[in-house]
């Protein structure tokens, strides 16, 4: 913190804190008007289809209708977006929808659930087109055209090729040459609060007022009144709190629009909320890309040249694919010292939502591919690949070839001191075993001028009644602190404290433009708008002041909030008494970056009126049982030009780095024929808190002369290098590298397993001959032919629909309540599958009963020889009891790993065990076998089937993932079931049959679980794997071995989460018991347990999963 | 319908909403507690989290008739943002989160957590906080905040 600034380098808490905290702060989704009504919209079921047309007439009769639209309803014009060259986009779908989620229509009703039966009954009238969902296939001659846009090749957006500099001739002069192909999967920003908007048409005097969560107010109002052609100061954004941005709010959402239009026609304030399926079926996502990076290297490893082939998923419509070819052009120019560079970018549309923007744009990803491929160079040529990177570094005063011109530039002491602090020397010739270290390093215009709008900005400074000062700006803050940064530079700038300042964002009436928070340009822009704007209001206060005190201007002192003339008492003023004097007022001023545009055909020129640098070091470990990558430390080194606040600079570094790792491992939203499958947040898979590394954040101060203050933008920062240091890291450690993102714990197990292959022994198995036929079959014959035979004559998808709730006084009410005919009725027990299940359509209901509360199926018993646990208990209650605790370790340690503590705290063992598979095809409703019955396909055998079953999977793939199973089936539990003729006893190896399905009948509850307590001693040990810490297992195993003295007596390995059913590993058991329980014997028993396994077609990994973790237990349990 | 009394925040209401509505709408609807957020509706972001007889559950998930006999205790019960309670100041003070989507929820299972568990282990609280997703913060300032609370004995004033 330097000494020379009041509030500048402090960290100030941010504005909004005290009501974010106590909940008070109002989201989008938590206002209201009165007489509000509620939007829902239908969307397309279907990737690519025409439609012949939208029959809103009964929706319009339905209870609680008010209005509704289709496209038409809107004037026939499109989104802006990226410039009208672009626009592909209407309102709402007109005669064609092209992805699986687009909006058709939409309702608006007095309630949401009325406004969601009204879709029920929209006709629409669709006829199917062939669809084409990636980047190569769209490019072929015989795709189908998703667009007519007759200036370019067949579904191609954009083509932008530039070279700058000879790069044909570095490629010549080459020593050698590097070249590889990469690829990454689709993220998403995530935000915690999902896309929604209020939208009040006024038809006095036609103003309409949006509250919406954007980055972008500025942005939003153009579109919006385009879309709907009104005249731009009709429409008013107002001031809301944001649940986050990273780049998922910087356009106009469709529900926006769509809402305006449905209050214009209703006449009343409409409200549309999307949740979270709808977020990720329509908002807005990363785009997927392939790269292809060439280097040019000379013998000394100069970079001669590199060039970069770049194909972008664009999704259905045109968003941000331009500003991510241009993101992505600026890294292949100009990161690390580079003689030449080329580039050819295409931008190629697929029936799949289309691409939005996301926290770096498309920097994150070539980042990677650059650093990947910079790790190479330094490997080929011996060199340490810390001291090679800072040996071309990028330098203040070099011209990169794209024609920037770097000013400030820390770098190479970023790349020092990020290898001081991860402990390269030390470390590098010392590495443990699964342990490695990786660097990267970022570049980052501060800040681009993308758009035209991009170079300026405005704010406004009001002087309040009471004395206190206004900031206004149209820049959205979400959650990052720009507020507080704003208020810190005007504090600054007037000698204030922060204190007397307020923040008003967003609010297009009473704030000035800007194109608000986006591609990290707050900071620098709207804070050099900041400064400008306090000098003005300094000398409209001064000079108010002189022209009332008679006295010259410039002899007027203004300092903590006084205005004084020399020592006169009776020209003394606080800035509550000049607004007394002079009444409130206001000044506004605009501040513009001062630089030519680049030539908009090349993109060549200087760029920003500064540029950031940054470095990260990460070091990691992998677990070679389950492939699974622990970031144990990362250490982000900033040359920010100057830190403002720290605690929030700190605080985007932070997040930043926790998304990249999210990048870099795990996250990916997978599509299955254009719908997405993993749409919930359980299965993408963002970073949880047991994720969170050990993060250092140093800042290099390099006082840039443009910034304000001399600081230069942030934002991206942080998470632009974090997925290449960590593929890095990952590469060293595992001596692999890894040419798609996310490097999951899955590609690691596969590529670094044992080299010597598991020996499957298929044929242990009976049916696997026939299951492996049946696959054979399923492309060309079976799946169609299924899938059509299904549409005809499976069972329909569930609608889901209200249904009662009972809470019986006992469990002889509650049995009287099932044995009702004619019902349809479900248990509940904590609730936690059956709710969200009734509301996926999984499962089917007129009635539930719940079961919670109901004395006999709660309560704990231990006698002599057994322990029995009423149903209703909660898993949290069961991991508590330390009596249980030491008669099974197994059972509270196992229960502990099932989902996260607030639904242990609702979920019970019977649920658990009750629950219904977790497949993706079949909770994203497709009319698979399981949902619709024999007549339908399993959608796993073709489709991603990465979590699927290995063992034992006939007609329906989807494991049992309840670790409760086999956790009681390897303590060899009863389940003890109330039913209307009694009660009878199931043992844990007949629980479950077929494809997973529970002897438990309608009409009976699980009273309890009723667990043997052991007489000899023995040991347990519950292995679980899972692509989070409170996911669902990818593969367990539960071991109990008893023992007699130090003879193994028994042996129980219960399998998890790989078959149908939980198993018993019978051929393990009985070698361990048998052996001498040594090193190999034991890894030979392990191996045994995947005797008889049929894997799919992408989930091998699972075999060597299931026998690390066989082992790995085993091991845990003789070593107790 | 018959009414259902439910418990909040100390004080008792009678409803006749459905008692199949899951608490966080009837919360944020029907009493206009709005600081219960949610971000999925399905159990897994953990924005909804109260606390039920003094358990950290998601609201989203619990339905209005289960709540008979417990007490439910949401972010409101805490202070406002005038009167903030010193753990709400502190996570302000250190800049523990960002957006404040989540921040509700993160709240409530960390209050539930310290009353039953003062003196938690850096383990413990992360497993107390695995249920509730935070996509700003990288949850470093929060873990940092928190121990700072744990040190300072915060919650036990
Ligand atoms: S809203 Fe309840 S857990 Fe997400
Ligand atoms: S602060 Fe935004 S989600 Fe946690």
């Amino acid at each position: 913190m330097s000494a020379e600034f009041r509030v500048i380098g402090q960290p100030r808490p941010q504005l909004e804190g005290p009501a974010k905290v106590s909940g008070q702060a109002a989201y989008t989704h938590d206002i209201t008007l009165p007489d509000m009504l509620y939007g829902a919209i239908l969307r397309s079921p279907y990737p690519h289809a025409r439609i012949r047309s939208v029959d809103l007439a009964k929706a319009l009769t339905m209870p609680g209708v008010v209005a509704a639209v289709a496209g038409t309803d809107f004037p026939n014009l499109k989104y802006v977006n990226a410039g009208p060259v672009f626009a592909d986009r209407h309102a709402m779908a007109r005669d064609k929808v092209r992805f699986i989620g687009e909006e058709v229509a939409a309702v608006a009703a007095e309630t949401l659930a009325e406004a969601q039966a009204a879709l029920a009954v929209i006709a629409v009238d669709y006829v199917p087109l062939p669809a084409v969902f990636e980047v190569e296939a769209a490019l072929g001659a015989d795709a189908p055209e998703i667009h007519e846009k007759p200036d370019l090749p067949r579904n191609v957006a954009q083509q932008s090729v530039s070279d700058f500099g000879d790069v044909e001739q570095a490629f010549a002069d080459a020593d050698h040459v590097f070249d590889a192909t990469f690829e990454h999967g689709i993220v998403a920003p995530v935000c915690l609060e999902t896309n929604g908007v209020l939208a009040r048409y006024d038809t006095e005097n036609d103003d309409l007022t949006l509250w919406a969560p954007t980055q972008a107010p500025f942005f939003v109002r153009k579109e919006i009144a385009h879309v709907l052609d009104l005249p731009l100061e009709k429409v008013h954004i107002r001031s809301v709190v944001i649940g986050g941005g990273f780049g998922g709010k910087s356009q106009a959402p469709e529900p926006i629009a769509i809402a305006a239009m449905l209050a214009i026609k209703a006449g009343r304030p409409v409200k549309i909320l999307l949740d979270r399926q709808a977020e990720f079926l329509s908002g807005k996502t990363d785009h997927a890309k392939k790269m292809r990076v060439r280097s040019a290297v000379a013998a000394d490893g100069t970079l001669l040249g590199r060039h970069t082939e770049f194909w972008v998923d664009n999704g259905a419509y045109t968003h941000m694919g331009p500003a991510y070819i241009s993101a992505v052009r600026q890294r292949t120019c100009n990161l690390y010292r580079v003689g030449a560079a080329g580039f050819d970018g295409k931008l190629v549309h697929t029936n799949k939502v289309s691409g939005g923007s996301y926290r770096g744009m498309g920097s994150p990803q070539i980042i990677w591919a650059i650093e990947t491929q910079i790790d190479e160079i330094a490997e080929r040529l011996g060199k340490d690949k810390l001291e090679y990177r800072i040996a071309i570094a990028n330098r203040s005063g070099d011209r990169t070839p794209q024609g920037w011109e770097i000013g400030t530039c820390a770098l190479a002491e970023c790349l020092e001191e990020a290898g001081r602090r991860i402990g390269w020397a030390e470390k590098k010739h010392a590495m443990p075993p699964n342990r490695g270290i990786g660097f990267a390093s970022m570049i980052n215009p501060s800040v681009g001028v993308l758009y035209a709008e991009g170079n300026f900005a405005c704010v406004s400074i009001d002087l309040l009644e009471d004395g206190g000062l206004r900031v206004g700006t149209q820049s959205a803050d979400c959650g990052t602190s720009q507020n507080t940064v704003m208020g810190q530079f005007v504090a600054e700038e007037l000698g204030l404290d922060t204190d007397v300042i307020d923040v008003l964002h967003m609010d297009t009436d009473e704030t000035p433009p800007d194109l608000g928070s986006a591609a990290s340009r707050v900071t620098f822009v709207s804070g050099n708008a900041a400064i400008k704007t306090a000098k003005t209001f300094r000398a409209e206060l001064v000079n108010r002041l002189a022209r009332h005190w008679e006295v010259p201007a410039a002899e007027i002192n203004f300092a903590d909030g006084i205005a004084s003339y020399k020592d006169d008492n009776a020209r003394r003023l606080t800035l509550a008494e000049i607004a007394v004097l002079e009444g409130p007022f206001r000044v506004e001023d605009r501040y513009d970056i001062d630089l030519p545009r680049p030539d908009p055909k090349t993109g060549y020129g200087h760029y920003a009126a500064t540029y950031g640098f940054g470095a990260q070091a990460v070091e990691v470990e992998i677990d070679p049982a389950t492939g699974h990558v622990t970031v144990h430390k990362v250490v982000v080194v900033q040359d920010i030009g100057r830190v403002i606040n720290p605690l929030a600079l700190e605080g985007q570094m932070q997040g930043g780095i926790v998304q990249g790792i999210g990048m870099a491992l795990r996250e990916e939203l997978i599509f299955d024929q254009g719908a997405p499958v993993n749409a919930s947040l359980i299965s993408y898979k963002a970073p949880r808190i047991m994720d969170t590394p050990r993060i250092e954040t140093v800042f290099i101060e390099t006082n840039d002369p443009a910034g304000p203050y001399g600081a230069k933008a942030g934002g991206e920062h942080s998470i632009n290098p974090t997925p290449a240091a960590i593929a890095n890291a990952v590469a060293q450690a595992t001596g692999e590298r890894f040419r798609k993102l996310p490097i999951t714990a899955a590609d690691i197990l596969q590529a670094t397993k044992d080299k010597a292959p598991l020996d499957l022994k298929p044929w242990k198995r009976p049916y696997n001959l026939e299951v492996a036929t049946a696959r054979a079959l399923y492309p060309a014959v079976l799946f169609p032919g299924l899938r059509k035979l299904g549409a005809a004559v499976g069972r329909k998808p569930k609608p889901k629909s209200d249904y009662h709730y009972v809470r019986p006084r006992d469990l002889s009410d509650a049995l009287r309540e099932l044995a009702m005919p004619d019902r349809k009725t479900k248990v509940m027990a904590g609730g936690t599958d059956l709710q969200v299940g009734l509301r996926q359509g999984v499962y089917d209901a007129g009635m539930v009963v719940d079961i919670a509360s109901l004395d006999e199926l709660r309560g704990i018993e231990i006698t002599e020889d057994k322990i029995t646990i009423g149903g209703a208990m909660t898993i949290a209650e069961i991991v508590e009891r330390e009596d249980i605790r030491a008669m099974h370790p197994m059972l509270s340690e196992g229960f502990a790993k099932i989902a996260t503590a607030q639904i242990r705290n609702v979920a019970t063992i019977a649920g658990d065990l009750s629950q219904e598979k977790r497949c993706w095809f079949f909770r994203s409703g497709a009319q698979c076998y399981k949902a619709g019955g024999v007549s339908c396909p399993c959608y796993a055998v073709l489709g991603d089937n990465r979590h699927h079953s290995i063992l034992g999977a006939g007609r329906c793939a989807a494991p049992c993932v309840a670790d409760a199973a086999p956790i009681l089936t390897a303590l060899e539990a009863t389940i003890i079931v109330a039913g209307p003729t009694g009660e009878r006893r199931i043992a844990m190896r007949d629980f479950y049959v077929w494809s997973g399905e529970t002897t438990v009948a309608p009409t009976e509850i699980i009273r309890a679980a009723e667990i043997p307590r052991e007489s000899c001693f023995n040991t347990q040990y519950f292995a679980k794997s899972a692509g989070w810490d409170g996911d669902f297992a990818d593969a367990s195993v539960a071991v109990k071995l008893g023992w007699n003295g130090s003879r193994l007596a028994t042996a129980n390995i219960a399998l998890g989460a790989v078959s149908p059913l939980p198993m018993r590993a019978r051929q393990a058991e009985n070698f361990l018991l048998a052996s001498d329980l040594s090193e190999v014997a034991i890894r030979i028993a392990a191996s045994k347990s995947v005797e008889g396994a049929l894997p799919l077609s992408s989930n091998a990994h699972k075999t060597n999963l299931l026998v690390n973790l066989t082992e790995r237990a085993i091991r845990r349990c003789i070593a107790q | 319908m018959a009414k259902i009394q439910i418990h909040v925040n100390g004080l008792k209401h009678d409803t006749d909403c459905d008692p199949a509505t899951p608490l966080a709408v009837f919360l944020r609807e029907e009493m206009n507690l709005r600081g219960t957020k949610i971000g999925c509706g399905n159990g897994e972001c953990g924005a909804c989290t109260v606390a039920m007889s003094g358990r950290a559950v998601c609201s989203c998930l619990v339905p209005l008739g289960r709540t008979v006999g417990h007490h439910i205790e949401t972010i409101e019960s805490l202070g406002g943002p005038d009167d903030l309670h010193p753990i709400q100041r502190k996570l302000v003070e250190r800049g523990a989160f960002q957006c404040g989507f989540c921040t509700p929820g993160v709240v409530m299972s960390l209050i539930t957590l310290l009353r039953r568990n003062p003196k938690p282990t850096d383990t413990d609280i992360r497993v107390a906080l695995q249920g509730n997703l935070c996509r700003c913060s990288g949850y470093v300032k929060l873990l940092e905040t928190i121990s700072e609370i744990v040190r300072e004995g915060l919650h036990e004033r």
